[in-house]
């Protein structure tokens, strides 16, 4: 990875839209399922408030990362999402990528001064 | 939850959806989407031992849009004919959509010139043909014009605007194709009673001219009658979506 890969202002953006795709690898869930979640999963460190799901949930789905399709459920018709191969492979890179990131950053911390390895 | 409960939400998605900014189909999703989410939340929060009161609260809290997401969602559904056009000025953009307006209809208009003047149509044709392709290609205009209002432009302020004069249009082409026929037919008559050696022939010219007349006067009227139909239909479905959700005829932002 070099300096141009990474961009600090859209690091937070690509953190939810892995929180959310994090939440989907167990299976198809409706929006408010994913945001339990994700609160739950990192107790309580990750929330989406004031629908700050939906603008993501659905540039994930304009991006082919996810498909949301219509469940009946009472009468009522709610939206479900799922992860398709390629959201599956976004994650799986993504994670390795926010991974290094994090360790590059802990090694800074840690140890200003010094070149990582 | 009960249907009473269930109808708690629905001046809040009203509100929701006055502020969003989009085709009416894709505002409608949204805000389906979301009543749906609100429902199963405050039912999960009740399951959980939280005030009904309460419950509804926290879930709206969680699910329910601030104003900068609703323009992050207004952004996200943009349609590819706003994301093209917004940089350039409103007025700019609707004379630029006149002038296309006017060169689609004059290319067809051009189209159908040719085709006409390659038929017998026009060599034996009544003086009624004129104003009957006249109102048919205003209502083609008219028609073009709807179409792309709500398929390409998307823009749903005004959906049922022009639907009259496109059913009125039609219905007037078949009226004047209709008496145009009858007047003819009186004419001719007249001509048989004076001299009615040429009764054969005036008959036959009759025909060859009327029938075409009426032939082209009833396609354009059915033509432009499908379109209503179709439009209408459309419309209809699409309304009758969001009123489901938000309780009222929907009076959508402009995009």
């Amino acid at each position: 990875m070099t300096e141009r890969d990474f961009d600090v202002q859209g690091f937070a953006r690509d953190i939810n839209q892995l929180l959310i795709l994090s939440a989907l690898r167990t299976g198809a869930k409706h929006g408010y399922q994913i945001a339990l979640d994700v609160e739950t999963e990192s107790n309580g460190l990750f929330k989406f408030r004031h629908g700050t799901l939906y603008p993501i949930l659905h540039r994930l789905e304009g991006d082919g990362m996810i498909r949301g399709s219509w469940a009946k459920d009472g009468g009522r018709r709610k939206k479900v999402y799922d992860l398709t191969t390629a959201g599956r492979k976004h994650l799986t890179g993504e994670t390795d990528r926010v991974g290094d990131v994090v360790a590059r950053l802990m090694s800074v911390l840690r140890h200003p001064g010094e070149a990582p390895a | 939850m009960s249907a009473g409960t269930e109808r708690v939400f629905t001046p809040l998605l009203r509100e929701v959806g006055q502020g969003l900014r989009m085709p009416l189909p894709a505002q409608t999703r949204i805000l389906r989407e979301l009543e749906g989410d609100l429902q199963a939340l405050t039912a999960q929060f009740v399951a959980d031992g939280v005030e009904p009161t309460e419950a509804r609260n926290r879930a709206m809290e969680a699910l329910v849009p601030d104003t900068q997401t609703v323009s992050a969602l207004g952004h996200i559904h943009q349609t590819w004919y706003r994301k093209i056009t917004q940089r350039l000025p409103a007025e700019r953009v609707l004379r630029l959509e006149r002038h296309t307006l006017k060169v689609c209809t004059a290319l067809l208009l051009g189209v159908e010139g040719v085709l006409l003047v390659g038929t017998d149509l026009l060599a034996y044709a009544s003086v009624f043909l004129w104003p009957v392709l006249a109102l048919g290609s205003l209502n083609f205009a008219l028609v073009l014009w709807k179409g792309f209002e709500l398929w390409v432009k998307r823009d749903h302020t005004r959906m049922r605007a022009r639907l009259d004069g496109i059913l009125g249009l039609s219905f007037f082409t078949l009226l004047v194709g209709i008496t145009g026929a009858v007047i003819d037919l009186s004419r001719m008559a007249g001509t048989v009673e004076a001299s009615p050696e040429l009764a054969g022939t005036l008959v036959r010219l009759w025909l060859v001219r009327d029938v075409g007349l009426l032939a082209a006067s009833i396609m354009l009227a059915l033509t432009g009658a499908l379109a209503w139909f179709v439009f209408t239909t459309w419309i209809s479905h699409v309304e009758h979506a969001h009123q489901e959700i938000v309780g009222t005829t929907p009076v959508p932002n402009k995009e």
